[in-house]
């Protein structure tokens, strides 16, 4: 039955994404469908099944001229598309994978390198220790960075080029996702409240007044905030990028085609009303980051500054059902 | 057995649709079966040909399409029916095939004649 599927799918996959091409797709599949499970009923094995089921499917050209699709038929149109098979579907995202986890063990050591310093401080050592110690972190993070933005490097063209999958690998890539996508939500969620509460363990050491082990209640404080700050930050960027390597491969296909169909029907990509919108949004987190660094440094106000994060969600928010197209 | 050549066939893919559809509404897999059985699957006619049958017929009002489930398997199935123009272009195809025999048979050589019993089909 996958085999039939795919080879209607494979026939259907470069026709324009018409209502009738979709009804005529539809159509052969209820009669191929019939078919095979009779021959299967009557007692023949799959592959006859499958065989006699091809071979009577006949030929597209025969309802190309009712479908209006005759000169995509004979194939004047959209070959240019690279075909990505579904090993290297597969090697991209283990590599990518690779490269997610890489990237956010960067972020992680770019957050947390403060604490080497706060701490060596706190051991009353020489501040060039300190510094030492807060080198070495970053210079491990922009090792990962450089190395792992190289490797992933050789797959740019899924980005660069026009790709196309086929039903089976959409098939298998959607099935990953929704395998992962509880892992997804869930590394989301405690990245997200590992940074909302950063402040909470540090405000309540400083209340208590309690040391560690001869250390400073303040420098202890600091120290937590960077270790919920830097490992919800981790989480974040992690789970994000996976998720974004799925996405990537599901939106190779041309959406005007019967292709694009495979997966855009169950995620549809955001629409905005106006091209002026969209542009609005594309630009909005970056804006708002700018602002925020702007008016943090300019008054060094850190500890309300952060109030910009939460508003600027509710705006988006708003925005986004203001500008959406439904 | 010779097998039968599409090019034939193509002008009277209406009229056995047409006919399978006088006796009750039906769906593209059962005609296509009783197509084979009534012909002792001398025709199986392919999908697409059906499909391309079907548009082109609904197009021209000679048959109209519904969706039903009422096989009793739980299947949404899209079901065609006849309409009166299909019965009245059915007659018209009979007619016309009933003249075609007629012409084309003062020049087939009965089976005596030509010396072999080749069977003609």
């Amino acid at each position: 039955m996958e085999a039939i599927r795919n080879y209607l799918e494979t026939m259907f996959a470069n026709l324009p994404n018409t209502p009738e091409v979709l009804r005529a797709k539809n159509e052969l599949w209820q009669m191929m469908e019939d078919k095979y499970n009779e021959l299967i009923a009557d007692g023949k094995s799959d592959n006859e099944a499958v065989g006699t089921v091809i071979a009577e499917f006949g030929n597209l050209d025969e309802i190309s001229e009712d479908l209006g699709i005759r000169n995509v038929v004979s194939g004047t149109q959209d070959i240019t598309r690279r075909q990505v098979t579904m090993e290297e579907v597969k090697k991209y995202l283990h590599e990518s994978s690779n490269y997610a986890f890489k990237i956010s063990l960067g972020v992680f050591l770019c957050i947390s390198s403060p604490i080497g310093a706060i701490l060596s401080e706190a051991a009353s050592f020489s501040s060039l220790v300190g510094l030492f110690f807060l080198m070495a972190f970053v210079a491990t993070a922009v090792i990962l960075f450089v190395h792992s933005s190289i490797r992933i490097h050789r797959w740019d063209f899924l980005k660069q080029e026009l790709c196309t999958i086929d039903f089976a690998t959409t098939n298998y890539v959607n099935d990953q996702k929704e395998r992962y996508n509880p892992t997804y939500a869930l590394l989301m969620t405690v990245g997200i409240v590992l940074c909302v509460i950063s402040f909470v363990p540090a405000a309540i050491i400083d209340e208590l007044d309690i040391s560690f082990f001869g250390f400073d209640t303040d420098d202890m404080a600091g120290v937590l905030l960077f270790v919920f700050v830097a490992t919800g930050v981790f989480m974040i960027v992690l789970s994000y990028n996976i998720n974004n390597t799925y996405t990537t491969i599901l939106k190779l296909n041309n959406a005007s085609t019967v292709s694009g169909n495979y997966v855009s029907s169950q995620h549809p990509e955001t629409k905005y009303i106006s091209p002026a919108a969209a542009s609005i949004m594309s630009v909005y987190w970056q804006t708002v980051t700018c602002i925020y660094l702007i008016w943090s440094f300019l008054t060094f106000n850190w500890h309300y500054t952060w109030i910009i994060w939460p508003i600027a969600g509710i705006i988006s928010g708003v925005l986004n059902s203001a500008f959406k197209k439904n | 057995m010779n097998s039968i050549s599409s090019d034939v066939i193509r002008g009277y893919n209406d009229t056995i649709i047409l006919f399978l559809l006088l006796q009750h509404p039906s769906y593209g897999y059962e005609i296509s079966k009783q197509i084979k059985t009534l012909t002792e699957e001398k025709y199986i006619i392919k999908e697409t040909t059906l499909y391309s049958a079907f548009t082109r017929m609904e197009k021209n009002g000679y048959i109209e399409s519904f969706s039903s489930n009422k096989d009793g398997s739980g299947k949404r199935r899209t079901y065609y029916r006849i309409t009166e123009a299909g019965r009245q272009y059915y007659k018209d195809k009979c007619a016309e095939w009933n003249l075609t025999k007629e012409v084309i048979e003062n020049f087939i050589l009965k089976e005596d004649n030509y010396g072999s019993n080749q069977e003609l089909s």
